[in-house]
């Protein structure tokens, strides 16, 4: 088979019609996931002795913020297939992850902010994790406004690429200095290596959630991407079939 | 006569030609700074507590705003495609562009700053720390502000648009020059954190300007 497999992801009209079936299977997926951890988080796992109910919202705040930060190396792995293969489709998934991981960190601080107000008395601290949030939101902003001021598309993805990967390389870095700057947050509530400190009847309908919310995203990129190959294509014979039958 | 020297020299001509460029900021500096009283009370105390943050921040503005149209000129008058075409690496070029920019606009911007010092009375000690971070911290922000203003090149329409994509980059060095004030304040010792800080510099120094010489090929690239 040796490298055909790649090179098809350069057909826009082939990308067009497999995202299309990828998505229904994402769509349901993520419908059925989000259907059953939410249900469980916010009807069946027991009340937090301290928090009380309010703690709930970690069943939408916490896979938000997992996927304000993953959509950004997401964004940076896109940025590298473009520098280093030259195709296209990793430009349009850089644009469309843009707009998304902007969205989901939106989301991340609101949802915090509606959290702190019962459990710290404020909506806002000038705390490590939020504070990075924040400059995060900057930095996808940036990415976003970067594009929008460049014409040509080819032009401004690889600009964007270029402030992507610059933007990765420093995110530790800002996210290691906030922190050194100011830590009074709660430490994270899941970690990779360790055991939580949540009850598992907390924490696994969190889990499903966090799931729930990654294949979610994965429908909503690819719907953003396929509509960005449609107007990008939209002198191509195959679109203009595709919308005259529509 | 090498293309080094034949580079500042041309740097140097070009600022004899317009000197008001180097007033600018250090008028902006100025100016910012004269607004804080204005704007807090004329209280020396309190002016003093955040009187090296502010001037911090004021530097800060003034450097971006200088330069966010590094590159402008040379793009439009074609001297950027001469340069792709010299026997040395793109990189090599900007970071020569970059040291003289940094020379000729950044160093009188921190220059004046201890004037700004005695405008909002900061203690001698605080001033001298601050005039250090300066000194250590500006090198970075230079090269990344560059990198803002060569990737926003190809764009008419891009205001202040360098500025506002590359300022979250600045964070880690705000936070460590502020760590070096706050010290600096308590008379603790400064010098680790100024060495982070020269170390965040020196990394930005050999490593943006490779992708400041992307941004530029980008943008002439785009433009044939």
């Amino acid at each position: 088979m040796g490298w055909r497999w790649f090179h098809q992801w350069g057909s826009p009209r082939l990308f067009y019609e497999r995202a299309g079936r990828w998505q229904l299977v994402c769509g349901w997926l993520a419908l059925i996931l989000l259907v059953a951890g939410s249900l469980w988080g916010l009807g069946f796992a027991p009340v937090d002795y301290q928090q009380g109910n309010s703690y709930r919202i970690i069943y939408l705040h916490v896979p938000v913020a997992f996927l304000a930060q993953a959509m950004y190396a997401a964004m940076a792995v896109c940025a590298v297939v473009l520098f280093v293969w030259k195709m296209k489709l990793a430009d349009v998934a850089m644009q469309a992850i843009a707009v998304m991981g902007f969205a989901f960190t939106a989301l991340a601080l609101i949802s915090g902010a509606v959290w702190g107000k019962p459990t710290w008395g404020t909506y806002w601290v000038w705390d490590a994790r939020l504070t990075s949030m924040l400059i995060l939101a900057f930095l996808y902003l940036g990415v976003i406004g970067l594009r929008a001021a460049i014409q040509d598309p080819d032009q401004a993805g690889k600009a964007c690429g270029i402030l992507v990967l610059v933007g990765v390389v420093n995110l530790p870095i800002i996210k290691y200095s906030v922190e050194w700057w100011n830590t009074l947050h709660q430490p994270a509530s899941l970690k990779l290596t360790e055991k939580p400190a949540m009850p598992a009847s907390m924490w696994v309908p969190l889990l499903v959630n966090i799931l729930g919310y990654y294949i979610a995203a994965a429908y909503l990129v690819l719907g953003s991407m396929r509509a960005i190959v449609l107007e990008r294509e939209r002198r191509a014979t195959w679109v203009k079939e595709l919308v005259g039958r529509a | 006569m090498s293309i080094e020297k034949r580079m500042l020299a041309r740097e140097l001509k070009l600022i004899a030609a317009r000197p008001g460029d180097i007033f600018k900021p250090m008028w902006f500096l100025i100016l910012v700074i004269s607004m804080v009283p204005l704007a807090l009370a004329p209280d020396s105390d309190l002016l003093a507590e955040i009187g090296s943050a502010m001037i911090w921040v004021a530097t800060l503005l003034a450097l971006l705003l200088n330069t966010e149209h590094l590159f402008q000129s040379d793009f439009s008058d074609g001297v950027l495609e001469q340069w792709l075409f010299l026997d040395r690496p793109l990189a090599w070029l900007v970071g020569l562009k970059l040291v003289a920019h940094w020379l000729f606009h950044v160093l009188p911007l921190i220059l004046i700053t201890p004037i700004a010092g005695l405008m909002l009375s900061v203690p001698t000690e605080v001033l001298i720390a601050l005039l250090i971070t300066l000194f250590v911290a500006t090198p970075a922000l230079t090269c990344f502000s560059g990198l803002g203003a060569a990737l926003t090149l190809g764009s008419s329409r891009s205001g202040i648009l360098g500025v506002l994509v590359m300022m979250p980059l600045f964070v880690p060095v705000v936070i460590l020059a502020a760590g070096v004030l706050i010290r600096a304040t308590d008379g603790s010792d400064t010098l680790p954190l100024l060495a982070l800080l020269g170390a965040f510099s020196v990394v930005a120094a050999t490593l943006v300007p490779i992708a400041v010489s992307a941004a530029i090929r980008l943008n002439i690239g785009g433009s044939n």
